[in-house]
Formats: C-alpha cells, sequence, structure tokens
C-alpha cells in the first residue's frame, strides 16, 4: 500500500515536472515569439508615436480648430470639414462614399437625407501630417515625399512648401465636396491656379464676415494686418489642428515593442501573422503602418467612382500611367478597427472582409447581384491586384481573427485639448 | 356660329396646340430618348475611358501590341458617334446644355443610387 502511494507521488511528480516543463518551454518560446516580432516591427520602420509628432503650436493649432469646424469654410455649400471627420467615427463619417454639399446629419441618416456624393470612403485623421507623412488622398494627388518639391494640381505653383497646407487648400475648391457650383464657381471654373485663388479670396471674405474672431486671432498670432491674411494662413493654422488633434498616440502595441509590454496571445497571434506569413508589414509598413506606395487590392466599387459609371482609376487619374490603373495609397492602420466601412469607395463593411478580400476577392464580390458591367470591370481590378496576390498567403478564419485583434491593439484616444480649453488658449 | 368664327377658334385651337408642343418638346424628348442618351453615354464614355488607357499604355511601352491596342480603342470611337447624334437631335429638340448636363449627371451618378440601396439593406457601423 506505502510502496503504491510511493509510486503515485512519484508519478504525479513526474507529470507535474513535465507541465512545469512544458510551462517554462512555451513561455520561453512566447518570449522568443515576443522579441522576433519586437524586431520585425522595428525593422520594419514602426517608431514610438512620439517620434512621429513635429513641434505644434497649441494657440494656432487652436485657430485651425475653429476654421475645421467652421462652415463657412465652405464658400457656399455649407458644410464644415468636421462634418465628414467626426470624434464620434474616429475621424470618418461611418459611411461608404463622403457625402458633402447639401449633407446633413451623420451615419445613415446623411446617407438618406441626400447631398452631393464625393464619390470616395472618408479617410481617417490619424497620424496626417506627421513627421514622414508626406502623401495624402486615395490617390496621392498631393505628395511631398520627394522632399524637393510638392506634387499637387497647383503644378509648380503650389501656395505653400508644407504638403499637408497644400492638401488643406484642396476640399474647399472641390465642386461637391465644400464647394457647390453657382454662376461665380461656374465662372471660376478653369482648373487654374489664378481661379482658384479667386475662390480662396472669396472664402477668406466669407471668413472675415463670419469668423471675423477667429480671423482676427490669427491676425494677432501671425502679427499681421487682418486684410493681409490670406487663405494660406488659413490653411496652416488648420494643418496645425490637424497634426495636433490627430497625432498618433502609444498604443498597447507600441508599449509591447519599445516597454516590454504584454499582449494577449490572440493579439500576440496576430502581431505573428501580421508581421510573418501574411505578408501584411510588406505594405503596412513604417511608423504609420502604410509604406505610402500605390497598390491594387481587388475590392468591388461601391458607388459611381471618381471615373463616373461605376469605375475608379484611382492613381492613373494622378499620373496617367497604365501601371496605375486601379491603385490606391496603401491606408495608415492606427484606429482602424473604429473606422469601418473600408476601401476607396467604402465596399467593404467589417475589418474581417478587408483582410480577407487582400487574399481572396472572389469571396467579397457578389457576383449575383453584380451588373455585367460591375463584373467586366472586377476582373480588371483583380488583374491588377494579381501582382500583389501572388504574394499574399491565405489565411484561415480564426488567423484573419487574430489579426484582428492585433490590430485592435494599434488603437487610442485623442490627447488634444478639450474644445473648452481651446476656446481658452485662442483667448 | 359662322364659318369664319369656326375657322378662327380652329386656327385658334391649332395654335395653341403647337405652341404647346413646342414649349413641351424638351420633356416630350427627354421622355423619349432620354434612357436611350444615357446608354449611349455610358457607352460613349466607356470607349473614351479606353482610348485614353490605350493611349497611355501606347506611350507607356510602344510596340507592336500596344499599337494594335490603340487602332482598336480608336475604331472603339465610333460609339461616341450615335451619342453625338443623339445629342444634336436632343438639341434640335430643345434642350439645352443645362439639361443635357443634367442627363449626363444623372447617367455618371446612376450608380449613387446604388448606395441608398446599400444603407437600407445594411447597418452601418458605429
Amino acid at each position: 500500500m506505502l510502496r503504491s502511494m510511493k509510486y503515485d507521488i512519484r508519478a504525479i511528480r513526474s507529470v507535474l515536472i513535465v507541465i512545469a516543463g512544458l510551462f517554462l518551454a512555451s513561455n520561453g518560446n512566447a518570449q522568443t515569439i515576443a522579441s522576433f516580432i519586437r524586431e520585425a516591427a522595428v525593422e520594419n520602420g514602426f517608431l514610438p508615436a512620439v517620434d512621429t509628432h513635429r513641434q505644434t503650436n497649441l494657440q494656432l493649432a487652436g485657430l485651425g480648430q475653429r476654421f475645421f469646424e467652421s462652415k463657412f469654410l465652405s464658400l457656399n455649400g455649407n458644410i464644415a470639414c468636421v462634418d465628414c471627420h467626426l470624434d464620434k467615427l474616429s475621424s470618418a463619417d461611418g459611411i461608404a462614399n463622403a457625402i458633402g454639399v447639401g449633407g446633413v446629419s451623420s451615419g445613415q441618416d446623411r446617407v438618406t437625407a441626400g447631398g452631393a456624393i464625393v464619390p470616395r470612403n472618408t479617410l481617417p485623421m490619424w497620424g496626417v501630417g506627421g513627421i514622414g507623412y508626406e502623401r495624402f488622398f486615395w490617390d496621392g494627388k498631393v505628395d511631398g515625399s520627394s522632399g524637393n518639391e510638392i506634387i499637387s494640381q497647383f503644378g509648380d505653383e503650389a501656395p505653400t512648401t508644407d504638403a499637408l497646407e497644400v492638401a488643406v487648400h484642396l476640399p474647399v475648391v472641390e465642386i461637391r465636396e465644400m464647394l457647390q457650383e453657382d454662376i461665380f464657381v461656374h465662372s471660376a471654373k478653369k482648373e487654374s491656379v489664378e481661379s482658384a485663388d479667386r475662390v480662396y479670396k472669396a472664402i477668406l471674405d466669407n471668413l472675415h464676415v463670419n469668423e471675423a474672431d477667429a480671423v482676427e486671432g490669427l491676425s494677432n498670432y501671425l502679427q499681421i494686418p487682418l486684410r493681409e491674411i490670406t487663405y494660406q494662413d488659413v490653411a496652416s493654422a488648420i494643418a496645425e489642428f490637424i497634426r495636433t488633434k490627430f497625432a498618433l498616440q502609444e498604443t498597447k502595441f507600441h508599449n509591447f515593442v519599445f516597454n516590454d509590454g504584454q499582449l494577449s496571445d490572440s493579439e500576440m497571434l496576430g502581431a505573428r501573422i501580421f508581421y510573418g506569413k501574411g505578408k501584411c508589414a510588406v505594405c503596412h509598413s513604417g511608423p504609420y503602418l502604410t509604406d505610402f506606395e500605390f497598390h491594387t487590392i481587388a475590392y468591388p466599387q461601391r458607388g459611381f467612382g471618381k471615373n463616373g459609371f461605376g469605375v475608379d482609376y484611382g492613381r492613373f487619374n494622378v499620373t496617367h500611367k497604365p501601371d496605375d490603373l486601379y491603385k490606391f495609397r496603401t491606408p495608415p492602420l492606427f484606429n482602424i478597427v473604429a473606422t469601418s466601412p473600408y476601401g476607396h469607395s467604402g465596399s467593404i463593411d467589417s475589418i474581417a472582409t478587408a483582410i480577407v478580400g487582400h487574399f481572396d476577392p472572389l469571396r467579397i464580390f457578389n457576383s449575383a447581384e453584380a451588373t455585367n458591367f460591375e463584373r467586366a470591370e472586377y476582373y480588371k481590378v483583380m488583374l491588377a491586384a494579381s501582382e500583389d496576390l501572388l504574394k499574399i498567403a491565405f489565411l484561415s478564419d480564426n488567423e484573419v481573427e487574430s489579426v484582428i485583434a492585433f490590430l485592435g491593439s494599434l488603437s487610442f484616444e485623442p490627447s488634444f485639448p478639450s474644445e473648452n480649453e481651446a476656446r481658452r488658449l485662442n483667448r | 356660329m359662322s364659318i369664319l368664327a369656326k375657322a378662327n377658334i380652329m386656327v385658334l385651337a391649332v395654335v395653341i396646340l403647337g405652341a404647346a408642343i413646342f414649349l413641351a418638346r424638351p420633356s416630350i424628348a427627354t421622355y423619349l430618348w432620354g434612357a436611350k442618351y444615357k446608354t449611349a453615354m455610358f457607352q460613349c464614355d466607356n470607349v473614351m475611358r479606353e482610348h485614353l488607357v490605350a493611349k497611355t499604355a501606347m506611350e507607356a511601352s510602344p510596340g507592336v501590341d500596344s499599337l494594335k491596342n490603340l487602332k482598336a480603342a480608336e475604331l472603339g470611337l465610333v460609339d461616341c458617334h450615335g451619342y453625338d447624334k443623339l445629342r444634336k437631335k436632343l438639341i434640335a429638340w430643345g434642350l439645352d446644355s443645362n439639361d443635357l448636363s443634367m442627363l449626363g449627371l444623372e447617367a455618371l451618378e446612376e450608380e449613387s443610387y446604388e448606395l441608398q440601396r446599400y444603407v437600407e439593406v445594411h447597418e452601418i457601423r458605429y
């Protein structure tokens, strides 16, 4: 009996040792994997959030907020930047195609209420204008990444040497987005810098009347006479606000990479896939998790598209290079879980579908509901995507879920002072 | 009623009817050929886009295949002839450039209705 008990104790002890050994081994393995992921993240250009911050001035940013939130920034469309970059929707608008002039309310109500459709999905603002963030819009139509010149619709007459400030010049002169076509706009519609200048001047006159204290605040801040303020100064303030409010903040993943913080098992597996077999980091690299390059992901088109009739040629519209057909700028991934729908036309409802669409486009395309023309267009999109499709690995549904968990670790809240505080800073 | 009075009434009726038809011509034309015009515009737009892509492809990588592609795309532009003819017909029926722009815009944005349909059947995530 005693002998038998002795064997039992030995057996239990052995099992416990094996379990402890397995635990230690797996823990060691997890540590090794964690260090591999940290290494991979850094190798792929991931930086502490603070390293992406430009030095900004809160007073100027506060003034910029006033203009960002003012409907008078729109000459005749009664729409503000903030109408499509909503706090409650993580700086996006939660709808597939943006609704510009004539838009009211938000979300579903905004779509059903009508208004002019801007045929692209609103891009979230996180990180915009930080250090190294020099390409703007889905098709990169404003590009300061060369460091020498800014490529934009202004040609060699860019109003400023700051790419974000140039980008801030565009929505207000974009018909449907923030400008409604009336007799004045029709007369100025010549796609020339001079005609755009007439509109900027008219916008500024509008602000002088309706946002007089903000313009005066800008005049005081810049220490120039009120009448010498230009739209460029307003754009500069808005850019300062964007850089300040939407600056990247430390996330759980930053903490993991740079402070030996922890990720959950699922997040860890997701990170392993992201930097490993999923090859996500080939394009989603750098401090903003984008290479700022142009790629095709075979997402179906929703809405009439930039080229009309349900077609959007993407980057091609900027470069006129056939290789750029259907290509769009890789989107950054911070706060991505809160900014659905996805894709340049917002045709992707969920983040799981967005991931699956990278490697299995047929699964996300509803062929039965598509028109013959939509199907024909989609083949072309798939063909354009094929170059990248060759590289992207298949992921199981569980793996996709893990990647989503990892992407959740890239979330943060903005640290910009509250509206009241900003108002106080303006005084 | 005298014959002269009857004749006057008839002439007046014809004039009123003629004036009504004249004024209603754009609406009648839109009713009769509006849909056809939108289709023609879609087809013309399509071949023009294809032509632009073929032209840029020829510039980017000149060669026999690119040239054949471009020539085919040029021939494809014949589709725009039907569109042009219909456009002139509509102008003759009294539509002005604003009316035609509006029809064109409706055609161009036809897919926007799909957006509203989408909203009705899918919940937008917040």
